[in-house]
């Protein structure tokens, strides 16, 4: 029994390469109509992880979903539909958040993922506004001595592979002619363990979840950050380029819950502003004058509906990351511009 | 009759040639079809990007690399980690393999029963859970300051196998290999040729003696320039400094396939050994050799070449394991090009390339294993398992 | 091959019996010794860790570092994650059935009385009609689960069970099309079977996943978990395709020229002759062949799935159970092995079975 047929198979293996050369293609931009899809199929899909990616997108004890960027794939959905049941979130790892994307597996990454010069031209993609800002931070054990990058040399660091931090620390140490091991893994999980059983000197990490993994230590304090942050890095929802449309849906949601939480709309009170609108913004963004819907090729209550359902962005905060939470991290810069944060609402006209 | 039979021949000619086209038209549409769909995204294609620099840093890599290589250099060592990782795989499950084979078909019923245990155990957890349970296990050991050592030389922590190497450059060891194959595929060619006359024997002895002196010559003129002889691993900072290393991925990796591997390697030699007919070993008593003789030279043999085929298929399988490496971390090819489709979003063209190369690693093997069994084959006597 | 444990003389006193097998020399007294001591000892910390010093109970977890020994807390805690993954809570029930219903089809299709094609792909429709239906819903007032919502061991189970639903016929056209007297037809199905048969599984998954919506028609693509089914399914055919050929091969010529003298056609010789002795010929094979693709559908994982190995590390992905990881590691490799092993000892007893039967 021959194993494999030795001689036909390189005349595949050139085939490929042939048809590869063939479906060569010049750049040229056509409008998508992702709304018009997600209609026509009744759900959104929405990304979610292989496994858990606290406090951003995690399972809970019952079976479900939960997490910052959950609820905001949430909020889209009930954006869209009136009702986050149509929601479908699709686990998929790091590394194949924009292949899926691309191939039409999910319609928006919302997935703490950075908004950088070679995702935003060579993958294809095109962001929305930053919805999040997080430091990438290096976490490591307090026995070292001293928090400053220079203690690490010569030693190893955990990453996720194919993420912006992966990235960002390659290039920070290597500016400082620090030499590290870099070690990668496919799942959040791999990388946290690894870190905890020893086998890297430090770990690299992004915002609240580098926060929430030192939390989850056996003694906490006995981590530390990094004296030097790599860099404070804007988390954009991504979206396939060339839908103009689609692009504007996800920022004017966003621009929802951050305009409800600037003029005091809760879900529990946004039906008393519905009634009795402050202002003419009041009014536009519960719909109660037309004209947030139309132009996004919505209904006028879409905003109404995220608020009441999901909640403003200060709500949606406090229930995953902040007081609500178990987690009970400092909003810091992610409140409003008015409250020393670093979002800054678009205007609603 | 005839009119029947040439009627016949050309329907199967027409039949073949619908089908056939049929498939092209399927192809062609595929493409078509990949293109349109590229060009609504907007997306680029061409193998332009290799010459870009990465950017990114991975793990473990065979040759000296920068975050500033070109993807061209990064995939090129992801395929050698893969090599190296199917090899140090591939050798350990066959030692491992003959010995559970061995084990096995003993006549002490303890021996054959642990080595059941151990065939049925390894056999059926799949191997990726395998290779997680042993970097966990790997990990666990103690950090680098409390590092196990042996004579203060080699270090073993939760960082790696650390272990003194002679200080001569990379080229020089590849040479010495090449010549120690040359010599060992050389040998048995020769032993052909003379027909085992006196002067090959004579030509052999010399050889076995000339070889080491050469290989130590090549060894002083490759000499890193003021340095000393061995390279000594030693704690600095954080971790080791200097000598060999073998890092946790690669060892729990290695681990898990050479366990895995070795339990059906050991089913196909417990095969091949109990295929070999009773009269041979006979024979071989009556001529008066002693037990490790049959062994080596009748039971071995004869076993081994029974099972080539076997053993061929069950290299190729494990070369197609490695790619698990991506759940510890181990920068292989699919790992370096999954990240590379991540970084780059040159989906089709990095998938071509991986493809590629496992079509070029596993038809290589094949091709191995295929001269050496019709080299050595003796008819009509193969078994399957 | 195992000729040596079928002809083992009965007569035999067991005394005498473990004397010959164990203590013939000196040497062998010795090895015995050390080997059964350290095979003792191992059992001993295995039992230890896993059964004397381990915490069983969720609400005792903060006991488990002084226990030293396992700490099933985890299991106890976060089992549903691990068998149901992200499948609505309040529906488990569905789940649980849906898994006994396809074992008790896993279990039926080994029973011989089953061995006809009708009856077996009867059995095979119906257990996965009543799968799909319970986890899917929508019939008989169950509520809608979309297949992204399915997890853990359900989803590990209705990857293996489709595969083979789609992967057997298909193994069948292909080993038939391999062995066709038309060059080209043997040719083409030849390519197609070597091609599939020299990649890594996870390359054709991970191609399945993210390229094939490029290049199929969007009407053709269907859910990624559909596309790496179809794909998974492919690499078994290509597999067991070449196992069914061995035994295609084996029938004697004879046989199918019987069947022509007979005036029986192409399908009734396939049917009738040529298949059911290929099968006889090739059940080991095939068997084994099921046990490596239960094994494989652990690889799923790498492409995103929620099957049984992701959703236990979603298990101890919180942060009160991180650093339980080694149980739920060996809770799901129990499981595997439970599966995998009852599988195999099956095929090895239909092997024995068959070469007494020949014989």
């Amino acid at each position: 029994m021959s194993v494999i047929n030795n001689r036909l198979i390189p005349t595949v293996v050139a085939g490929c390469f042939a048809a590869l050369s063939l479906v060569s293609t010049s750049a040229s931009a056509e409008n998508g109509d992702t709304l018009k899809a997600v209609n026509d199929r009744g759900s959104l899909l929405c990304s979610g992880h292989n496994g858990s990616f606290p406090p951003f997108v995690q399972v809970t004890d019952d079976n479900e979903w939960s997490g910052y960027d959950i609820d905001y794939c949430r909020a889209l959905a009930v954006a869209i539909f009136g009702s986050d049941d149509n929601l479908k979130v699709v686990p998929i790892s790091w590394a194949q958040r924009f292949p899926s994307l691309q191939s039409g597996d999910i319609d928006v990454v919302i997935k703490a993922t950075g908004w950088t010069m070679g995702r935003d031209t060579e993958l294809g993609i095109q962001f929305s506004v930053p919805y999040f800002v997080g430091a990438t931070n290096v976490m490591m054990p307090k026995e070292l001595g001293s928090t400053s990058p220079e203690t690490l040399e010569g030693g190893s660091l955990c990453a996720n592979a194919g993420t912006s931090t992966e990235r960002l620390a390659a290039n920070f140490f290597k500016s400082r002619g620090i030499e590290i091991e870099m070690i990668t893994f496919e799942k959040s999980e791999e990388t946290r363990d690894a870190y905890f059983a020893g086998r890297c000197d430090s770990l690299v990490g992004w915002g609240p979840n580098l926060a929430v993994t030192r939390q989850s230590a056996e003694n906490p304090d006995d981590h530390a950050m990094m004296d030097v942050a790599l860099a404070l890095e804007p988390e954009s929802a991504a979206m396939r380029q060339g839908d103009d449309n689609w692009v504007d849906i996800v920022n004017w949601m966003f621009a929802a819950t951050w305009i409800a939480e600037a003029n005091g709309i809760t879900s529990a009170n946004v039906d008393e502003h519905k009634a009795n609108p402050a202002d003419s913004t009041v009014e536009k963004l519960l719909g109660v004058s037309p004209g947030i819907g139309e132009r996004l090729g919505l209904s006028d209550d879409w905003a109404y509906n995220v608020i009441k359902q999901v909640g403003n962005s200060a709500e949606i905060f406090d229930r995953n990351i902040g007081g609500e939470s178990v987690y009970k991290l400092d909003r810091g810069l992610n409140a409003l511009w008015s409250d020393g944060g670093v979002i800054v609402p678009m205007i609603l006209d | 009759m005839g009119s029947v039979l040439g009627n016949q021949k050309t329907r199967e000619i027409v039949f073949q040639a619908v089908v056939l086209s049929v498939v092209a038209a399927l192809l062609i549409g595929m493409v078509m079809n990949t293109r349109a769909s590229l060009e609504a995204q907007s997306l680029t294609t061409g193998f332009g990007f290799l010459e870009r620099s990465t950017g990114w840093d991975f793990s473990f890599s065979v040759l000296p690399y920068s975050i500033s290589d070109s993807y061209s250099k990064t995939i090129l060592i992801g395929f050698l980690n893969t090599l190296l990782l199917g090899f140090l795989g591939i050798s350990l499950a066959t030692i491992i393999g003959v010995i559970i084979g061995l084990v096995r078909t003993s006549k002490n019923a303890l021996f054959s029963m642990l080595g059941t245990v151990y065939v049925e155990i390894f056999r059926n957890v799949p191997l990726i859970l395998q290779a997680i349970f042993w970097y966990s296990i790997v990990t666990q050991l103690p950090r680098p300051k409390s590092a196990l050592s042996l004579g203060d030389s080699v270090f073993l922590s939760g960082r790696g196998l650390y272990f003194p190497v002679l200080n001569i450059a990379m080229w020089s060891v590849a040479l010495m290999i090449l010549l120690i194959i040359a010599w060992l595929f050389f040998l048995p060619w020769l032993r052909h040729k003379m027909n085992h006359s006196s002067s090959f024997f004579l030509i052999k002895r010399i050889g076995w003696i000339l070889l080491p002196l050469i290989l130590v010559l090549i060894g002083y003129l490759a000499r890193t320039p003021d340095t000393p002889l061995l390279n000594m691993p030693a704690l600095k900072g954080l971790n080791f400094k200097g000598g060999m290393r073998m890092p946790p991925e690669l060892s729990a990796l290695v681990i898990a396939i050479a366990l895995y591997g070795g339990a059906y390697i050991g089913e196909v030699v417990r095969a091949g050994l109990m295929s070999v007919p009773k009269g041979q070993i006979e024979a071989g008593f009556v001529n008066g050799l002693k037990p490790l003789h049959i062994f080596s030279r009748i039971r071995l043999p004869l076993a081994i070449r029974a099972v080539l085929p076997s053993l061929t298929n069950q290299y190729v399988q494990l070369m197609k394991a490695t790619t698990i490496g991506i759940v510890v971390g181990f920068s292989d090819l699919f790992m370096i090009i999954s990240t590379s489709i991540n970084q780059s979003g040159q989906t089709l063209e990095l998938l071509a390339i991986l493809m590629g190369g496992f079509l070029v690693i596993n038809l290589s093997i094949a091709f191995v294993m295929n001269s050496i069994n019709k080299k050595i084959a003796i008819k009509g006597y193969e078994v399957k398992s | 091959m195992t000729e040596a444990s079928i002809a083992l003389p009965p007569q035999t006193p067991f005394s005498q019996r473990i004397k010959k097998s164990l203590f013939a020399t000196p040497l062998d007294c010795l090895l015995t010794l050390i080997c059964a001591f350290f095979f003792t000892y191992i059992i001993y910390l295995f039992v230890d860790w896993a059964f004397l010093s381990s915490i069983w109970r969720a609400d005792d977890e903060p006991l488990c570092k002084e226990a030293g020994g396992a700490c099933w807390s985890v299991i106890d805690a976060r089992h549903r994650i691990i068998f149901f993954g992200l499948f609505p809570f309040e529906e488990h029930w569905r789940s649980t059935l849906a898994c006994a219903v396809m074992i008790v089809t896993f279990i039926a299709s080994c029973v011989p009385w089953f061995w006809t094609t009708m009856k077996l792909s009867a059995l095979w429709i119906a257990g996965f009609a009543t799968f799909y239906i319970l986890m899917h819903g929508g019939l008989f007032g169950l509520s809608v689960i979309t297949p992204e919502r399915w997890g853990g061991l359900a989803l590990t189970l209705f990857i293996f069970a489709a595969v083979s639903i789609i992967g057997m016929p298909l193994s069948i056209v292909l080993a038939l099309g391999r062995r066709s007297k038309l060059p080209v037809i043997a040719k083409m199905f030849g390519l197609f079977i070597d091609f599939f048969r020299s990649l890594p599984l996870l390359t054709i998954l991970f191609t399945a996943a993210v390229i094939t919506p490029f290049v199929l028609p969007g009407w053709l693509q269907g859910d990624k978990l559909y596309r790496v089914i179809v794909g998974f399914a492919i690499f078994f055919a290509a597999y067991q395709a070449e196992n069914i050929r061995a035994g295609l091969q084996a029938i004697p010529s004879g046989q199918d020229e019987a069947g022509l003298t007979l005036g029986l056609n192409y399908m009734q010789r396939v049917t009738r002759i040529q298949l059911p002795q290929a099968f006889r010929n090739s059940l080991p094979a095939v068997v084994n062949q099921f046990v490596i693709t239960f094994k494989e559908t652990s690889i799923v994982t790498i492409v995103g799935f929620f099957e049984i190995l992701a959703s236990g590390s979603a298990a101890f992905g919180t942060g009160q159970w991180t650093v339980h990881y080694i149980e739920v590691y060996v809770f799901i490799g129990a499981i595997y092995f439970v599966f995998v092993f009852s599988l195999s000892r099956y095929g090895a007893y239909l092997e024995r079975k068959l070469r007494v039967g020949h014989g």
